[in-house]
């Protein structure tokens, strides 16, 4: 009779054993977690780069060449930082004219060449911007780190011309400064 | 006619490009909070909603924007993949226009379609903010959005407990056995 009794009571402790945390598991509550209050945050202190009339097949630099933007990360949470260009369009008809972005900051025709370089980075110099967001910083292959609340870059913009363009039109693009919490 | 367009073209060279803007303000600066968000045993077929809160620190009234971008799988969180669906996240408003120094929140719903092969999954993909300009640079923040759905009800859950009656029913036979065994012998 003390076998049977052991018996009942092992089989139903070793049935609740494996079906316990799988009951529990039908019964979970959908959670949201935010991250603390983090906040994620970025300025910029100069969004305006006014050519005026360029040339074709030319290079022109910010000025001052690389610290002619200062980003400054602000919030509460380390980032890390991405930049985009885009095709520049003819303003007063985008959908008739443009010139496409270079895939390598070279240029042809009506394929212009875009570039930055950031203040202190001598292991890169001027890198193409493109059409896909690329590494701004930190960057594979890099030593620097992701950027804390407080940090800031300095960095200027080169663009290079395409070799023949039509002429008198209002060009205007844009390029996009991005971060995610690292 | 195409020489002469070609040779206009390399002299005639006198073109404006990246229009000044002729808003006031020459800088960006904004804040999204949180910056990361973590949706955990989101069941398929169910949805769950949260807030995000931008804050403009311009000094001037800006546009923002929100989309959802799917981040290049090296940026993702270690174990994420792709988010299947940018239609499965809307948000109440996708543009909103802020006061400067004001903040304002916009909900985000996060729905799962119901079929079984979305449960077990961990994701995650980037929502991001634009402040919208003319200007030459631009600015975007994004958050990560982890979502991970519910493990299937059908399979593993059911599995554990089928083994756990299997084990029971073996070992009441056992017991049974051995009882009457000896019972018998007794006899």
């Amino acid at each position: 009779m003390k076998t049977l009794i052991t018996s009942i009571v092992a089989g139903v402790l070793l049935a609740l054993i494996f079906s316990l945390p799988a009951l529990a598991q039908d019964t979970g509550q959908i959670t949201i977690t935010m991250t603390g209050a983090n906040e994620i945050s970025i300025s910029l202190d100069k969004t305006q780069w006014p050519l005026g009339d360029v040339a074709a097949d030319t290079e022109y630099d910010t000025s001052p060449a690389i610290e002619w933007c200062t980003l400054t990360i602000g919030g509460n949470c380390n980032v890390n930082i991405f930049i985009v260009g885009d095709d520049a369009e003819w303003v007063d008809t985008p959908a008739a004219y443009k010139w496409t972005l270079s895939t390598d900051g070279t240029n042809g025709e009506d394929i212009y060449g875009l570039w930055f370089r950031i203040s202190g980075d001598t292991t890169r110099g001027y890198v193409p911007i493109t059409k896909t967001e690329g590494e701004f910083w930190p960057y594979a292959g890099g030593s620097g780190s992701s950027l804390a609340p407080g940090d800031t870059k300095q960095f200027g913009l080169r663009l290079l011309t395409p070799t023949y363009f039509v002429g008198e039109r209002q060009m205007q693009t844009q390029i996009t400064i991005s971060a995610v919490a690292a | 006619m195409v020489g002469r367009i070609r040779l206009a073209g390399l002299i005639a060279t006198s073109l404006v490009i990246f229009l000044p803007s002729f808003a006031l303000a020459q800088d960006i600066n904004f804040g999204v909070s949180p910056s990361k968000i973590r949706i955990d045993n989101l069941p398929p077929g169910e949805s769950t909603e949260f807030d995000l809160a931008i804050h403009n620190q311009d000094e001037v009234t800006r546009v923002f924007s929100l989309s959802s971008s799917e981040p290049p799988e090296e940026r993702r969180s270690e174990g994420r993949t792709e988010f299947p669906d940018d239609s499965w996240i809307s948000f109440s408003r996708q543009q909103l226009t802020l006061d400067a120094g004001c903040r304002a929140n916009v909900t985000v719903t996060v729905a799962i379609p119901p079929e079984q092969e979305w449960a077990g999954k961990k994701w995650e993909t980037w929502l991001g903010v634009t402040a919208e300009s003319t200007d030459v640079l631009g600015a975007k923040l994004y958050v990560r959005l982890l979502v991970s759905t519910k493990p299937a009800v059908g399979g593993k859950s059911n599995i554990g407990l089928i083994a756990g009656i299997a084990a029971a029913i073996v070992l009441l036979s056992y017991g049974s056995y051995y009882y009457l065994r000896r019972r018998a012998k007794a006899r």
